[in-house]
């Protein structure tokens, strides 16, 4: 299991479009891929998960990816978040 | 005969058609072959995913790319794994595969319901839809699709949606009846562009019409006649011939100037929204564009629009005008618009509150942006910028002063722009008609909102039914804030027009002609019967009209006296 602390850096959280994109970028990975946030684990390759997690701008998150390709998908999570999905 | 309100003129008669909101009703049944129901519901999936696809492909030629996106979004919402998962599992438990997905759907629906910021709260209205949608697929309802209509058909609809209208063959529809909707609603405008007769608010519309009924759709009237007798089918022919021919009456001012009856010249512009509606607007004979909405532009994106975006869009509409004005309107948006990316909050009061050139002096980098986009298009015909909702003069001098720094830029970045482009302001709120002495020393020109500033004057949302009574642009208050800006601008000697649906009134005609109103800015559709009425007053006799108008102390008195008038 690999994780990492995150901040949420795109305007609107993750509205339709960059959950929709997120959780399908993540759902090509073997691995189970879970966001930790305000005491509760979202399962991130779910678009309605991240849309009820109620992310915002700025709100800190744990990223965990657990199984096969791991450390990969959690370097794509990563970057993406990091990148504010291109917005 | 039922009565509704009238929002798109010229009469119909067909054989009614009615586009059916299904009920979704089932009953739950408990499942003893869990794969099989399984399968069902991936074959549901499946099928939803198609429809919509051709959907969204639809909707983005007709509505654009946004609409298209929220559809196709429906899809990876449908497929979300977790809820597919967590259907399953419920399959698995006994329940059918409708119950399984509304409880989830359900579920989702009343997360998002709850959640504290606007744009979650919105997707409710998503899983909603896709709930409706699966379920459909999986009671095996089919759509009523209004685009298949045949020739002559009436359209009977409890709301007439937008992306109704974008699917609609306008040589197959001879009117369109809904049950709810008014003059300003979104459809109605539609079908005034598509010139199809139609009744809104019309009560029980769809109980008292059955499909294959023939309607007669009086849209002139707000008169709905479900099967006539044979006299009352001739007597609406004959309207119906009557309106054409009075439309062939009107295509002979068709290419000619708009001039008085004793030859006073003025301009007669149109009402845009997009780039592509300057043709419109040639096409109906309009003189050129005295206002472009740039919302649009914004609307229809998921970011920003970049400079270029703006700058094609405000050239392609220079380029088919030709010569012809076109006076471009900076962004003019507020809490009212769902714009996620512009960061605008919901706000208490949204149209007192954060919204057009307040929003733009202060997001000044987007500002920037469309006005250099306009002045870069302003080297391709002849551009004029507006600035929406000036209270004071400090917000034209702010204005003004930013197009000096970017045409100091592209000066510097060798770009062509017209070094002669004219700034002005639209007045539509009560303070700037009040300062109209002031704002007109430094604006180029003025042009007159009436329904924001009937709106702001009377402190009345026409909406609210409980106090619409009071919108009228036919207060005398609101009357002579129109005068005073029109005789504000004159001393200063700018021009002024006028481009709220007032400007086609023929009420209002001669009050405007006296006033001294120069350019009148309508719909296209409108052109030629404003210009047929122009034609009719003398300066002269207008100001008689006018001086008895304002004279008159209610609305009521100068309504119908201006209506005994007119006739």
């Amino acid at each position: 299991m690999v994780s990492q602390a995150l901040i949420i850096t795109n305007a609107q959280g993750f509205h339709m479009r960059p959950a929709s994109v997120f959780a399908g970028a993540m759902a090509k990975y073997p691995c189970k891929v879970l966001i930790r946030f305000n005491g509760n684990e979202y399962n991130a390759k779910s678009p309605l998960n991240l849309m009820a997690a109620c992310m915002k701008c700025g709100s800190e998150i744990e990223l965990v990816c657990d199984g096969d390709q791991e450390n990969e998908a959690l370097a794509a999570a990563a970057e993406m978040i990091r990148n504010g999905f291109g917005e | 005969m039922l009565k509704g309100t009238g929002v798109s003129a010229g009469i119909g008669i067909g054989k009614a058609l009615l586009i059916e909101e299904h009920s979704l009703e089932y009953t739950p049944v408990t499942i003893t072959e869990p794969q099989a129901e399984k399968e069902r519901f991936n074959d549901a999936v499946k099928t939803f995913c198609e429809n919509t696809k051709k959907q969204a492909d639809a909707l983005r030629i007709s509505a654009g790319d946004k609409e298209a996106e929220i559809m196709l979004g429906h899809i990876s919402l449908i497929e979300d794994p977790f809820l597919t998962g967590e259907v399953e599992k419920l399959i698995e438990g006994g329940q059918c595969a409708e119950a399984a997905l509304e409880q989830m759907c359900d579920m989702f629906i009343s997360i998002f319901s709850a959640a504290e910021d606007d744009l979650t709260r919105q997707r409710a209205a998503d899983v909603r839809d896709v709930k409706a949608g699966m379920l459909g697929v999986l009671l095996g309802i089919e759509d009523v699709k209004i685009g298949d209509a045949p020739k002559g058909s009436v359209i009977v609809v409890r709301e007439l949606t937008p992306s109704m209208i974008a699917e609609i063959k306008k040589e197959n529809i001879a009117g369109i009846i809904a049950e709810t909707g008014s003059t300003t609603s979104h459809s109605a405008i539609l079908a005034r562009v598509l010139e199809i007769p139609a009744v809104m608010s019309v009560d029980d519309a769809m109980l008292s019409i059955r499909g294959g009924d023939t309607v007669i759709c009086d849209g002139s009237a707000g008169v709905v006649i479900v099967s006539p007798v044979e006299e009352e089918l001739k007597e609406y022919e004959a309207k119906r011939e009557r309106f054409v021919r009075e439309k062939a009456e009107l295509d002979k001012f068709r290419g000619k100037p708009t001039v008085s009856a004793d030859g006073i010249r003025y301009e007669l512009v149109c009402n845009i929204g997009k780039p592509d509606d300057a043709a419109k607007a040639v096409d109906n004979d309009g003189e050129g564009v005295g206002l472009f909405r740039t919302e649009f532009l914004f609307m229809d994106k998921t970011s920003v629009p970049t400079e270029d975006e703006q700058f094609d869009a405000y050239k392609k509409a220079a380029l088919i005008l030709k010569e012809k004005p076109l006076i471009i309107r900076t962004l003019d948006i507020g809490g009212d618009k769902e714009i996620p990316y512009l960061g605008l909050e919901k706000e208490d009061n949204p149209f007192m509150g954060f919204r057009a050139i307040r929003y733009c002096l202060k997001y000044r980098s987007l500002f920037k942006t469309q006005l250099r986009a306009i002045l870069r298009a302003s080297a391709f015909g002849n551009i004029s910028i507006m600035f929406p909702l000036i209270t004071c003069v400090e917000e034209v001098r702010a204005g003004k002063l930013l197009v000096d720094e970017i045409m100091e830029e592209l000066r510097a970045e060798g770009i062509a722009f017209d070094e002669g482009i004219k700034v002005g302001i639209m007045v539509e709120t009560a303070a700037a008609a009040v300062i109209a002495d002031i704002l007109a020393k430094e604006s180029d020109f003025f042009s007159i909102g009436t329904n924001d500033l009937t709106g702001y004057t009377m402190a009345c949302d026409r909406g609210n039914g409980n106090v619409a009574y009071l919108y009228s642009v036919m207060q005398p208050s609101v009357l002579r804030m129109i005068k005073r800006t029109i005789e504000c601008a004159a001393r200063e000697g700018i021009p002024v027009g006028m481009c709220g649906e007032a400007a086609a009134d023929p009420l209002m005609t001669p009050l405007l002609i006296s006033f001294g109103l120069t350019e009148f800015s309508v719909s296209a559709p409108s052109v030629l019967r404003l210009r047929k009425n122009i034609a009719s007053w003398t300066k002269e006799r207008a100001d008689e009209v006018a001086a008895e108008a304002m004279r008159l102390e209610t609305q009521a008195e100068i309504k119908e006296y201006l209506s005994s008038v007119i006739g």
